[in-house]
This record gives structure tokens, C-alpha cells and sequence, in this order.
């Protein structure tokens, strides 16, 4: 999540959200497949699309581009460092029940002191 | 100033789970381990000495499981879905050969051992079309 987030910032959450928050907002959540909390930027919101998605054909084989629709409880998560990050272009939409909580504020270190953004 | 600190210390960890990848990717890892189970099977028919054997069985077995880990690197971490493109069948062929690798771990027959070579050398063909010997080495792959 570089440079939002760096290793090691400590973060105060917002653990109340029970409804994924606007899009551009950093979320923590329980990751599918490792089930470790993990943070990621919510890239698409519950009902909008995500375009572009590479995908290959089971049938054909064909190599193309998709849309896709999110649920009306799942969002797009991704992380910042797209190049190496494991998101939702992996693991797919993510379901409102593993939203943990929305980071706000980094209180250390002081010299990154700020909301969250 | 510590005790300060403690209090304010987080008490959860959330992981940005992102890859730090060397960007080294090379299938000659697999075939490397792959050879050694060739080869081991041919020293498990080679020998009567039942301790050998059963030497020769466990370590195979330690050697076809890293077939299949270099394999799971290359195949989740080197290959991105673009490279479909040049290579239609990259699904089918990992599925295949990682399923030939565990085939081998199970097996002392020679021929399975051989079919693994073949696979890995369509894998490298793939790696190779894709780029990933001027992408993946530090200077290419040494002759």
C-alpha cells in the first residue's frame, strides 16, 4: 500500500462501518483465501462496474477484456503498488461481512502524522 | 515515555499482502529437481539394498514436491494474464504438469519421470515466448 501506507504505521480505525465507504477509501478486512487482516484501497463500490478485466475463456480459450458487476454487498479492493499487490484482481469482489474497519488516521510516526488518504 | 508508548501501541497487524518479488523466474529449477527423480528412479532399480531403496523413494518424493513448488512460482508470480495471448494452453499445461509431478512422487517408473522432462520443456518453451529469459535472468541464462 505504498506510499499511502507504510510498513509499520500505526492507524486508528473506524471499526463501526458496516457499509463499504466511499470509493478511494482505505478499508481493513479479512483477506479471501489467507483469512489475514489485510488493507487495500476500495477501487469499486457495491453495484458499480469494474472494466477492463482480463479474463481467458474456459471454453474458447480467448484472451479478452470484461466488465463486471458488483453484488449489491461486494466492493473492488486494490492495493497501490499494483504491480506486486494481491487484491481483488486475485481473490475477486470482496462481500460486506469481511469488512473489518475504514483507516483514518495515522498517529505514528509523528512525522507522518495525518489523516489517512 | 515507554509505558507511553505501549498504551499506544496497536494491538491488530493488517497486512498489505503484497509479493516482493526477486523477479527471478527460471524453469530450469523445476527441471533440475525433475532430472534428480529421473534419476533416482534409476538407482532404485539399480539396487536390491531394501534401505537404499526406501532412501530412494523418500527422497524422490522431497524432490518431486519441489518440482511442483517451482512450478506454483512460476505459474501464480512469473506468468500475468497477458501472456495467455502467446501461449493459449498455459492453464492446461501447468494443471498437467504439476498433476505429472505429483504422478512422479507416487511413482518409481521412469517413463512418468520422462513425461515430467517433456512437460517442463513445454513450460520453458512458454517462458521463453514470453520473454522471460531476457526478462527473468540477470544476464540471461548461462550456456
Amino acid at each position: 500500500m505504498r506510499p499511502a501506507i507504510e510498513p509499520g504505521d500505526w492507524l486508528l480505525v473506524d471499526p463501526s462501518a458496516r457499509r463499504w465507504p466511499r470509493r478511494g477509501s482505505i478499508v481493513v478486512f479479512l483477506e479471501p483465501e489467507t483469512e489475514l487482516i489485510a488493507i487495500k484501497r476500495v477501487a469499486a463500490r457495491p453495484g458499480e462496474t469494474v472494466s477492463e478485466l482480463p479474463v481467458t475463456d474456459p471454453a474458447t480459450g480467448e484472451h479478452k477484456h470484461v466488465e463486471l458487476q458488483l453484488g449489491p454487498d461486494e466492493a473492488w479492493l486494490l492495493g497501490d503498488a499494483a504491480e506486486h499487490s494481491i487484491d481483488s484482481r486475485r481473490y475477486g469482489p470482496v462481500s460486506v461481512d469481511r469488512l473489518i474497519a475504514r483507516a483514518w488516521f495515522r498517529y505514528a510516526p509523528i512525522r507522518r502524522l495525518g489523516r489517512v488518504r | 515515555m515507554d509505558r507511553i508508548t505501549r498504551w499506544l501501541r496497536p494491538t491488530t497487524t493488517a497486512h498489505a499482502h503484497c509479493d516482493l518479488p526477486c523477479g527471478i523466474y527460471d524453469p530450469e529449477q523445476a527441471r533440475i529437481e525433475a532430472e534428480s527423480c529421473y534419476k533416482i528412479i534409476e538407482k532404485y532399480e539399480a539396487s536390491t539394498d531394501p534401505i537404499f531403496r526406501a532412501r530412494a523413494i523418500h527422497i524422490k518424493e522431497e524432490r518431486a514436491d519441489l518440482v511442483k513448488q517451482h512450478l506454483d512460482v512460476l505459474w501464480h508470480d512469473y506468468f500475468k494474464p497477458e501472456h495467455v495471448a502467446a501461449v493459449p494452453n498455459l492453464h492446461e499445461l501447468f494443471w498437467n504438469t504439476t498433476k505429472q509431478a505429483s504422478k512422479v512422487k507416487a511413482s518409481v517408473d521412469k517413463a512418468d519421470a520422462q513425461k515430467l522432462l517433456d512437460l517442463i520443456n513445454e513450460v520453458d518453451a512458454a517462458w521463453k515466448k514470453t520473454g522471460g529469459e531476457e526478462k527473468t535472468r540477470v544476464a540471461g541464462r548461462p550456456s
